[in-house]
This record gives structure tokens, sequence and C-alpha cells, in this order.
């Protein structure tokens, strides 16, 4: 890779002929100061701080933005690159307030560390400094713009990673001020990089205000749980509290960026729903009881409703796709051994033979490199901030990206065509595309494609899959519920394989592809959720589970679960009342960064972390409670130590993959309005509804049904009503005889509290 | 004397495409569009003139012209700076008031030789009358078909837009200028890259000054040697010089280079109401100031100004008589440049006002001793330390003020009042 050679500070060092000159001293360790360069983004080269002494230039030039060629004799230490750095430094210090002692930055500031080596220890500035007001920029950010020093990262991060740029430079000279252009403050989902950006205390965490100083906290590496890419970042704790989340650095998953719902979720560990005692269920009364107490319990219902009576088959396991990888692999480990061979995770769906086992074959750093994208029923900037940065970066490079969903949604880059179509159409339009796709490839037509009819969308779509070189098909959560769920998978499936596209399945997402690895689907003849729900049950194990956010049919859950001869033993991170009305037993388990744990993510990166704090007074790691469990059943090979056993046995065993059956129906037609029911992005997961700060935020905020007149007029419904419990909203952007539900449950958690 | 931009100046109507045809206006172009002429055979007449920008950096056009990458496939631009801000110059709004026909047909030339087919002319926000004109003379230049697509049946392209700026000095820096026309603000690029690599709209781009545009059709007709002959060496042609401040008819003189200052000032009428003179800035605010004796002994040309210690920049000629109050004039110039700088990179953004704010206290009677030495040490730290020349811009009069005058800021900090005026 070096095909030059440049003296640095008299050592001769590799280059690419071109490259700019810090990349070399970074590469090299050669510390050179700097503030307004950062590696994910443009140059600006207006902080001069990196100014060093280049042979033969009569000024010092800024590393940042020098290109390096043969022979350059760099000095990055002698009298006139340590003077300009100087004079920088200075310049940057009469105006900044120094007011460290108050400065939540303060320890972790990149001006400070700089200050120490490059500032004067008495400033020669004895005019007034500069104050600038600030502007509330929401409830994730703090401002205090006294502090900027003007070096952009932050405008620049909104403007080439977020693809909103709500940060901006006003005025001139002096008065120039970084500052939001709305007062509606910052609303991208990733807008939590700013802080991190930031090389001062400009812009500093809200929820984390005044908490601490970084020096007091330790930090854990580890690994996000909200989506399909388990994004790695550092977990930072004091007394066994976390305190703040920040990214870590790892370009082959999220670079150096995370989502905002990864770095504030962490405040819904504290909130006081937060379930810490294992409690029983005696005479319909519940009682706080010791751990041995409540196990015995667990296991002598279990055996007196189930097992004595040779009724594994009538004992089921239900799992949400939250828990860890150790979680999903013993809970099933248990059922199969006491011969229960009813275990499932795929509790919101309503159609099973759907999209969930759909194949995803792309990898995140290919997708920043297609040409071509076709989303079918996503709102992928909400749903999977970080995929879809990587799809912007595509479309940066040129790609281009068609949407087929039932409205309008916010992209963060133009669209080709975004393809407004009715839940019952789609089949029909990605039927045509294959059509009109086989056609060109003068392939003979199966069936069930003679009568289709293939209009212009169609046609477009197929001719840019055809003329793409690296195109994807994203198949997103909004098909999960749709009545031709699996049509859909399997029209996208030949769509894919006549194109030579790739496809990547966003319909899942948490750790469902963990899931799926270890099995947790029914086994043998076993029955899946929606059977187990309307069978005649003796018992079930449920893990983090709650229903009236879970499951896609409430009512037949609790039906399912309540009876009286039927034992239900949950394992729960937060308290429910629903759960509590079902429940015979109920065990605290640890919520995220509280136990060890494994996440698959859609690389299909085996991500392992430990826990980053212990679980707060008798809550343990369900992995844990599993195990003990497991043994009071006297059940053979539960002896794990810790949880890296358990992963190490799971990675001993085939890949158990659920099949999916190819079935292409388009004459089932389902009429009239349909509901797509989606959680709002920040209540999707049970900590996420706890998380107060991503609650207050406009995306936290968004719970309503959307609808257009003509659907509204069908259903009797005006803009005051609430349709299924959510706020009507009547906009022509939602396609014909659909109602697009994004509903936010954290709004009932607040009126409970 | 007003052998190229100012040939007509004392004609009726020397604006209008008339007069300017009258007097062999338009010829070059018509004998490029008739394919007499070859890019090539343009850039070596323009090397023999001697023709450097009129702008301010003094680059040779020529040289300049043969930057371009006129072979390389997509748009190129020419663009004519017009943005004439430097306190002390007023050149090139007489161009574009008395001879706007110069301007385009030197931008159209431009524009063949480096195969651009687009040119913006970026004109001052506060040049309303040159705007107009300007904007008049495109028009007949349109009606005539001297500009457009396959002109005159030719295969040649030209197309002129007017660019009115919204006043901010800066944009008269060329990348600046790049970024405003694009409709951003007016932040000065870093380079490399230059302009004729990336410029507008990420396009190859030669920027030129509106006098150097408007020599370019005269050294065409009239040979470059010609035009070298009228200078000196190293400094060809004539030039235009702004001569303002205590003189009697202050104006625009197009001289030839080499002509000595106090020739200069004789032609403005000699120093206003008999005083003496005191100091001389000569190419416009951002060059250092001289004292009355070494600038009575100069020459106005690049090297003869240099020699002298300062620069030949845009040949804005400011004249200072004994009343004048150094210390005032210097915080006149220091706000100028706090007022004006772009505040995108650090040492002119902070040093600019601390300069000022300096100078304001010793103004107001708050000054000390030490603050002279502040103020050379900050203007050094600015000092080739910025993104653009802006921050030297700042720093070059303090130097130069403090070096030429320095009793009169001792004295100012000493007494709280002016050493001139009392």
């Amino acid at each position: 890779m070096a095909d030059i050679e440049i003296e640095i500070d008299g050592k001769m060092v590799g280059a690419k002929a071109g490259e700019m000159l810090i990349t070399v001293t970074d590469r090299e360790g050669v510390s050179v100061p700097r503030f307004c360069y950062h590696k994910k983004l443009s140059v600006a080269a207006s902080c001069r701080m990196c100014l060093v002494d280049v042979e033969g230039a009569p000024k010092p030039q800024p590393a940042c933005s020098t290109p390096v060629n043969e022979g350059m004799k760099v000095y990055t230490q002698n009298g006139k690159a340590k003077a300009s750095q100087k004079a920088v430094m200075e310049f940057l210090l009469i105006n900044h307030p120094l007011d460290c002692p108050i400065c939540d930055q303060g320890g972790e500031c990149e001006l400070q560390d700089v200050a120490v080596e490059y500032g004067s220890d008495v400033s020669r500035f004895s005019e007034g400094k500069r104050i600038v007001p600030d502007s509330d920029i929401g409830a994730l950010i703090q401002t205090d713009m006294t502090r900027c020093i003007h070096c952009t990262r932050c405008v620049r991060f909104g403007l080439e990673i977020a693809g909103m740029m709500e940060m901006g430079g006003t005025g001139r000279g002096e008065h120039l001020k970084i500052e939001p252009f709305l007062k509606d403050g910052i609303q991208s989902e990733l807008s939590g990089n700013m802080i991190d950006v930031c090389p001062v205390g400009a812009l500093t965490s809200k929820p984390f205000r005044y908490e601490l100083r970084s020096w007091q906290m330790h930090s854990m590496p580890s690994v996000a749980r909200h989506d399909l890419v388990g994004s790695n970042l550092f977990v930072q704790t004091y007394k066994g509290k976390v305190k703040r989340v920040v990214s870590a650095d790892n370009d082959w998953v999220n670079e150096t960026w995370i989502s905002d719902r990864d770095r504030f979720s962490y405040e819904g560990l504290t909130h006081e729903n937060r379930l810490l005692e294992p409690q029983i269920k005696v005479q319909g009364q519940w009682k706080q009881v010791s751990w041995k107490v409540a196990l015995n319990y667990a296991i002598k219902g279990l055996n007196s409703h189930v097992l004595k009576h040779q009724k594994a088959n009538q004992l089921g396991g239900l799992a949400s796709s939250t828990a860890t990888m150790e979680e999903l692999y013993l809970l099933k480990k248990i059922l199969t051994e006491v011969g229960c061979d009813n275990i499932d995770h795929r509790l919101n769906v309503k159609n099973l033979n759907n999209t969930i086992a759909f194949d995803s074959n792309i990898k995140l750093d290919a997708l920043e490199k297609i040409d071509y994208a076709l989303i079918v029923g996503a709102n992928i900037r909400l749903e999977q901030p970080m995929i879809n940065h990587r799809l912007r970066k595509a479309t940066k490079k040129g790609a281009d990206v068609d949407a087929l969903n039932v409205m309008t949604f916010d992209f963060n880059y133009p669209l080709n065509t975004q393809n407004i179509t009715a839940p019952n159409k789609i089949a029909s339009t990605l039927a045509g595309v294959l059509k009109s796709i086989m056609t060109s490839n003068v392939q003979e037509l199966p069936d069930y494609l003679a009568n289709v009819e293939v209009d212009e969308v169609a046609n477009n779509i197929a001719s840019k899959l055809l003329n793409s070189n690296s195109s994807v098909i994203i198949l997103g959560e909004h098909i999960v519920n749709n009545e031709d769920a699996s049509t859909i998978a399997s029209l996208i499936t030949q769509i894919a394989h006549n194109a030579n596209s790739k496809t990547l399945n966003l319909s899942i997402t948490a750790n469902t592809i963990a899931a799926n690895l270890v099995g947790f689907v029914p086994q043998n003849s076993g029955m899946d959720v929606n059977t187990m729900l309307a069978f005649d049950m003796r018992g079930f194990i449920l893990l983090d589970i709650y229903p009236q956010y879970d499951f896609h049919d409430l009512d037949a859950a609790v039906k399912a679960f309540t009876p009286e001869d039927t034992f239900v033993i949950s394992l729960n991170s937060f308290k429910d009342d629903i759960v509590a009305g079902y429940s015979d037993v109920i065990l605290p388990i640890a919520s995220i960064y509280e136990t060890s744990g494994t996440q698959l993510n859609i690389n299909n990166d085996m991500q392992s972390y430990m826990a980053a704090v212990k679980a707060p007074d008798e809550v343990k790691p369900a992995w844990k409670v599993l195990k003990v469990m497991a043994d009071l059943l006297e059940l053979p090979g539960f002896h794990y130590a810790d949880s890296t056993q358990v992963v190490a046995e799971i990675s001993h065993q085939s890949y158990v993959k659920h099949i999916h059956d190819e079935c292409i129906n388009l004459t089932s037609k389902h009429n009239g309005v349909s509901t797509i029911w989606q959680s709002s992005p920040y209540s999707i997961d049970v900590v996420l509804r706890h998380s107060s700060a991503l609650q207050k935020t406009k995306i936290g905020q968004i719970n309503s049904a959307c609808m257009n007149p003509a659907s509204a007029e069908t259903l009797g419904l005006s803009a005051n009503d609430k349709y299924l419990g959510v706020p009507v909203v009547i906009t022509s952007t939602v396609a014909d005889d659909c109602v697009f539900i994004n509903a936010n449950h954290a709004t009932h958690i607040q009126e409970q509290v | 004397m007003n052998e190229a931009c100012f040939k007509n100046l004392t004609k009726d109507q020397c604006y209008s495409l008339k007069t300017y045809e009258a007097s062999g206006g338009y010829s070059v172009w018509r004998k490029i569009l008739k394919g007499e002429l070859t890019p090539e055979h343009i850039i070596d007449e323009l090397k023999a003139s001697g023709l450097r920008g009129r702008g301010g950096a003094g680059f040779p056009t020529g040289l300049k012209w043969s930057f371009m990458p006129r072979h390389s496939d997509g748009q190129k631009y020419v663009v004519c700076n017009s943005d004439e801000g430097e306190p002390g110059t007023c050149k090139d709004r007489d161009i574009l008031r008395f001879n706007p026909h110069a301007v385009i047909e030197g931008m159209a030339i431009g524009g063949f030789v480096m195969n651009a087919s687009v040119g913006y002319n970026y004109i001052r926000g506060e040049f309303m009358e040159p705007f107009y004109r300007f904007e008049d003379a495109l028009k007949e230049a349109y009606e005539a078909e001297l500009l457009g697509q396959n002109i005159n049946k030719s295969s040649v392209n030209f197309d002129l837009y007017t660019h009115l700026g919204a006043g901010s000095y800066i944009c008269g820096e060329e990348t600046a200028l790049l970024e405003s026309i694009e409709g951003k603000k007016g932040h000065p690029r870093f380079k490399p890259p230059f302009p004729a690599n990336v410029g507008l709209f990420g396009k190859p781009t030669t920027i030129n000054n509106t006098e150097s545009f408007a020599s370019v059709p005269e050294i065409l007709s009239r040979g470059g040697q010609w035009f070298a002959d009228i200078g000196v060496e190293n400094s060809g042609g004539c030039k235009l010089f702004s001569v303002s401040g205590h003189v009697k008819s202050p104006a625009n003189f197009e001289v030839p280079m080499g002509t000595p200052f106090k020739d200069l000032l004789k032609m403005a009428g000699g120093m206003r109401d008999g005083a003496k003179l005191k100091a001389v800035i000569p190419g416009g605010s951002s060059t250092p100031v001289l004292t009355a004796e070494v600038a009575m002994t100069m020459t106005m040309d690049y090297d003869g100004i240099e020699k002298a210690g300062s620069m030949l920049g845009a040949g804005s000629v400011i004249i200072m008589d004994e009343s004048t109050c150094m210390v005032k004039v210097l915080t006149r110039l220091a706000h100028f440049y706090y007022d004006e700088s772009c505040g995108q990179c650090t040492p002119c953004r902070e040093g600019t006002g601390w300069l000022y704010r300096i100078l304001k206290r010793m103004i107001d009677g708050n000054g000390k001793q030490c603050d002279i030495d502040l103020l050379l040490g900050v203007q050094g730290k600015i000092m080739g330390n910025t993104i653009c020349a802006l921050g030297d811009a700042a720093a070059t009069p303090v130097e130069s003020f403090l070096r030429n005058f320095r009793p009169e800021f001792e004295y100012y900090i000493e007494y709280g009042k002016s050493m001139v005026k009392g």
C-alpha cells in the first residue's frame, strides 16, 4: 500500500501519494493536535491547530488538508510548527470561558488536553469575552455554545452522516454562531453522535448533565441490543449503575456512530417499574419471597401441573427476541430435555409461514457499495438507523433507491421513486416485477404469473434491477402481518434469484437471528405460538414477555395464560400488570448491560459481551436462573460455570435453520381496509419504553394511526378520533385501504405512573 | 495615458457597443469566431505582454490561462472577479461603467482559450450602477450575436451571466466568490485543490480580475509586445491606479507601469490645501503603509513598490497628509477586517477582534505601553496561519503602521490623545 516515502521529524515512513498528511502521522503514531479534523467527516481545515512545517512551503501547512508527495519533509515539532500551533491555541482560548470546573466535558475535553501541551499559563487577553446565547435543541443534547470553538464537526456530521443539516453556522467573523436553524431542535435519529464528535463542552449529554466526571466511571465494552446491527459501544458505570453510553469504533459494524436509541436506552434500567424481587402467587395474592422459595415453587408447579402427568406436550416456551442467545438456547434446552417441543419466539406474527426465515445475504460493508436498492415495507431510517446509514452512503456514491411502501416516509436521501401501494397490492406489484424480469430474460413463465398485469411501476423496478451490477431488495417490518406476507417473501426470493440481487431481511429485529440459529422454534411436531394460544395448555415458561406489546392478539394470549390449571412461570425485567394477572411465579431477570450474553447481527457476527453492572437488588441474569431451574429439574448437561461455556456449546452445534416454504398465492385477495401495526421506533422493547429522555423526543412522541380521507370515511373516523386506541391522523400520503399505525406504547406506561 | 481599459473614456457614450466597436472592439473576438486565432497563439501573446493579474496577487495571466486543463472532458468556467472591495480601490467600478464591452470580450476570449462555454461576472453588491451598465452591455452583445450558442454560425459557444454579490469583502477572495456563486456562504476554500482543477461547481475554473479581462482585447489586437513595451521589466503594460485621500483631484488613472509616484501624485492635483505628504498606502488597505520619504522615490510597478517595502496590490493609492492620526487610521482598518472576517478559521476569527479591541482601548485612552508588543505579537500569530489572505491582510497594516509610526502610538498611550490632532 505504501508507494512513496516521506520524512516526518527525521524518520522515513511509507505513504500513499495524495493521502492527507494527518492520515500518515496518525498511522505512524506521530501526535499532531487537531480539532476540526475527524476521520469520518470531510476536511474543513479551519481550526488550524494541525499546522506543521513542510520543507519548501513558505507558510505552515495544515496536516489535515496537505496531500503527501514523494520526498516530502515534514516537521511536526520544530520551532515553526510549534509556534503556529501555540498561536492557534492562544486564539482558541481567548474567547473560551475556561469554565472547566463546571463543564461536563472536563476530563475528556480535547481542548483541555491540547491546552496542557500548547496553552500558556497566563492569558494575555484582557478584553471582555464573547458570550453566546443557547438554544434548547431537545431532550438529548445540552448546549453551552459559549464554549464552542467553531470546529463545525457537528455541522458536518448533520450534513454528511445524519443527512439533515440541523446545525449550521450563522453570522460571520467573531459573530459566527453554531446553532440549529429551526426552533424545534434536533430531530435526527443519530443526533447523539454530535455529543461524541464535539471536541469541547458545547454539546454534551442532557440526561448525563452534572452527573459525574468521566474519570470516576468504569468503561465497559458492550453491544447494543435494539436492532440488527448490534452497534459496539462503551457502557460507563459508577457504583454499579449505568451512567452513560458512548460509541465504540468498529468499522465492520457501526463504524464510529451509534443511534440515539442505543445511546440513551440505558435510562430505562433505573425506572421505578423495574422488577426487583422474586414473587409467587398464593391463593390469588402476590408474595415477595426468596429465590429459593420462588424457584422451588416454580419447579413444584411445573411438576404438579405438567411433568408428573406426562403432559410435556401441553407445556409451552415463549421468548422475546430481545433475549440473549444464551438465554434462548438454555430455555430451548430445558424444554426439549423435559420433552416439550412447543417453542417459539415469533410472538407478533399472524401468518407464521412468512418472512421470518427469509434470507439475508448481504453484509453491512457491502450494503454501502450497492448501486440499487428496493425497499419493500419499511420506514428504514427510524426502524434500522444504522443500516439506513449504510444505504445513505451508497446513495451518496450514486446508488438509486426505490421504495414500495404503504405511505410516504421521510428519507434522508433522495428516492428514485416512492411508490405508495395498498397492502393488498404489494404482492401483485412484485409479481409484475418478476414477470417483467423473466420476460426480459426470455424465461418460461410459471403459471401463477400468466394473468399478472405488469404496470409501469413494476416495469421501472424490473429494469432498475436488471441494469444494476449490485442490487439489494430489502424486506421490511411492515410486511410481517400483511395477509400476503409469505407470497411477498417468496416473490422477492424469486426476483432476487432472477435479477441476481442480494436480499436483506429487516422484517425481524433485535436478536431474532440468534433465535433462529439456536432453533427457538417448534421442534419435531411441536406447536407454534398461534397454535399454543388456541390449545388447552397446562403450563408456560415465558421469557421477558409483555403481552400487550408483544402479541398481535392480546386477548388470545391472555386467555391462553390465565386458566386456573395453567401454571405460568414468567421471567421478566420490568413489572407489568397483565403479566401479574396470569402468572404463578414471576422471576426478576437482568436487563441490558446487566448480564453477559451474545448478539448475532445481520453480518452473522457473534458479538459476546460481559455484564457492565450487577443487576439491582435480587435481580439475576436469566441464563443463571435457567441453569438453576434445570438443576432443580435434575436435567443433565447444565454444568456451566459461566455464559461463555454456553456459547461454546452453541458454536459446536450445526446451524438450526427454520425452513420457510416457498408459496406464492396471488389469488387470495384481502379486501377492505388493512391495518399495518408497527411499534414506534422508541417503544419496540421494554427498556426503550422506560427511557424517559428518548420518550420526550419528536421520534419518541410518534403515536398515530395514519389513513387517507377515503379510508377514514370507510371506517367512519375523523381527526379527533382514536383507532385501536391510537390518535387518528388523516393524510393523503397513505395508500388506499390502509391504516398505518405507529403506536407509542410508552404512553401507557406514562399514564400508569 | 489611458491606452487600454480607459481608451474610450472621453468619447460620447463610451460604454455603448457602437463606441466600442468603432474603436476596434470585438475585432479579436470576431477573428476567433472565424477560426483565425488559436488558443496557443493567444496564450503566447499574453505571456509576451507581461500582463499580471490586476486583482492584487499579480500572477501572470498568460501562465494562469495555460494551467487550465482545456482538453479535459466536462464543463469548465471562466469567472470575472468584479467584487472590488479593497478599501481604496474603485478602478473596476469605472471599467464596468465606462468600458463593459472590454470585460465581455476579454471573458469571451478567455472562455475560448480555456474551452469554457460559460462565464460568470461576480459584481460587488453595492455596485448598482456598474451592474446595470454591465447588464445593458450584455444585452447589446447578445443582440449583436456576439454571445450565445454557435455564435454567428461558428462552433463557438459562450454564455455569460452576471452575479450580484450581497455586500461581503471576503467574497472578493476567489474561492469564497465561487462558494457565493454556488449559493453558499462566502467561506474561502482551502487549497489544494486549486480552482483550475476543482473550481465552480467542482469544475475547472479560471478567475481573473475585471481589469485583467478588460486589458486582453487591446493586448491581442495590438500585440503582446506593444503592451509589454508600455511598461517596465517584469511589469508589462499600463495599469489603473485609484488615487484617493488628501489630494486635490482624487481619480482613477491609467498610466504606464513604472510611472514615478510623484508624477502620479501630480496627476491627482497634488496635495490638498498645500499640505505635506505623511504616508502612502500604495496598493489598498492590506498592503504595508510607506512613509512620505520612501514613497516619493518609488516607481509604480511591481518591483518598484516591492523595493519600497510594500506591494502594488490592486493599485489603490491612499494618500495621507500631516494632519492624519495613524492610530486612528489603523483602528479604522482593524475594525474593517474585524467586521469582514468570515469567521471560518481560528486565527482570523479571534485575532481580528483582538487587534481591534486593543486599538479601540488605546483610542479610548486606556492603552498600555505593553499593548504595542501585544499588537505585534497578535498580528504575527495571525500572519501565515489562515486559510485565505484576509488574515494576512488584517495583520500587515498593524506591523507596518507600528514599524513606521511607532512614536505616535506610544504618545497616544502615554497621554491618552493623538500626537497629531491634540
